[in-house]
């Protein structure tokens, strides 16, 4: 059994990079391995915006990342600094901006990259989408 | 031994040649996404011949080009995982 | 302490690339990381002097990169290739480098614990 890392670099819908990561994360839990958490990073944030929308006959990505945690009890880490800067903010955030919506919620939670750092630390492998 | 990750053409992002520039011998390359596309050109075909080469499987299925990549050995999601760990590591380019 | 090695590969200001890649670089070696940076490609324009991204709205990171040396990040690799492929010479780049061989980049990718690409 090992522990992994897995970073999200790329947005929920327009690309197929983080469709992978979520399939890869799923795989190596199916294989019995740890995964450390899902650290999600540049354009990897929008993967927690829980406005996104997808048509009721297409893949919910979003959907698909809360159930791996439910299941698995993976932590889903957002950079803060990357996540502001796109527009994705959970309460706490909006309070401290002074804006009157937010848009990630639990079990999504905001962290610093210093979680990516000790993560990568503690992990046997760090693998990048 | 290095497992490099490629996800996208070569059309759309330089990250396969310039993975070429510092692959070791010893190391594997690992085409996912758009990435799969490129062996359908003989520019790629070449160039890539000399490594060990896999596709994930899902993307050459998902593109209609199953019959067309046969040749090359494909590995699920599952093998992909367990490739991470032969690997010393992974770079995502 | 891991080793962690940084790859610029593309060019500043058009996306935050670069910037993301500093922000993670510096924040690595705040938290004791031992951390290498490598230019290629693009990457190089990151060390370009007499830059001005505030000209469209873009944030000037670039002078972030003289922080480095305070973070103890000593060994950054530029490679000699993409210099040549980009007609720059040593004397355009603003930080203290390594220009060196492929070869010499690989070597040094297969020596860290962990390599993340920008």
């Amino acid at each position: 059994m090992s522990k992994f890392i897995i970073q999200v670099n790329s947005p929920a819908y327009g690309s197929a990079s983080s469709y992978s990561a979520y399939r890869f994360a799923e795989a190596a839990l199916k294989n019995g391995h740890l995964i450390d958490k899902v650290f999600f990073y540049q354009d990897g944030v929008l993967n927690t915006n829980h406005l996104n929308s997808p048509a009721s006959d297409e893949f919910d990505l979003g959907r698909a990342w809360l159930s791996l945690s439910e299941h698995y009890k993976v932590p889903l880490v957002n950079c803060v600094s990357a996540a502001l800067r796109r527009g994705v903010l959970s309460q706490t955030d909006a309070k401290e901006n002074q804006l009157p919506h937010w848009n990630m919620e639990p079990p999504f939670i905001m962290g610093g990259l210093g979680e990516l750092v000790i993560g990568i630390e503690s992990a046997d492998r760090l693998v990048s989408f | 031994m290095i497992l490099h990750h490629i996800q996208c053409s070569p059309t759309q992002s330089s990250a396969l040649k310039t993975c070429l520039r510092y692959i070791a011998p010893s190391d594997s390359i690992l085409l996912s996404g758009n990435a799969v596309n490129c062996l359908l050109t003989r520019v790629w075909q070449q160039q890539l011949q000399p490594y060990r080469l896999m596709l994930l499987h899902d993307d050459v299925v998902a593109r209609g080009l199953q019959d067309r990549l046969s040749a090359y050995k494909q590995i699920g999601y599952s093998d992909f995982v367990e490739q991470t760990l032969t690997h010393k590591k992974v770079i995502s380019w | 302490m891991k080793k962690l090695c940084i790859v610029f590969r593309q060019g500043p200001h058009g996306t935050a690339h670069g910037r993301e890649a500093l922000d993670l670089a510096l924040l690595s070696a705040s938290f004791e990381q031992e951390v290498s940076l490598v230019f290629t490609d693009e990457g190089l324009l990151n060390l370009l002097n007499n830059q001005s991204p505030e000209t469209i709205g873009a944030k000037d990171y670039i002078a972030t990169f003289g922080a480095l040396p305070l973070y103890d990040v000593d060994t950054i690799l530029v490679c000699q290739d993409s210099m040549t492929e980009l007609s720059l010479a040593e004397v355009d780049i603003k930080l203290e480098v390594e220009v060196c061989s492929p070869q010499r980049i690989a070597s040094h990718l297969s020596h860290v614990d962990e390599v993340l690409v920008f």
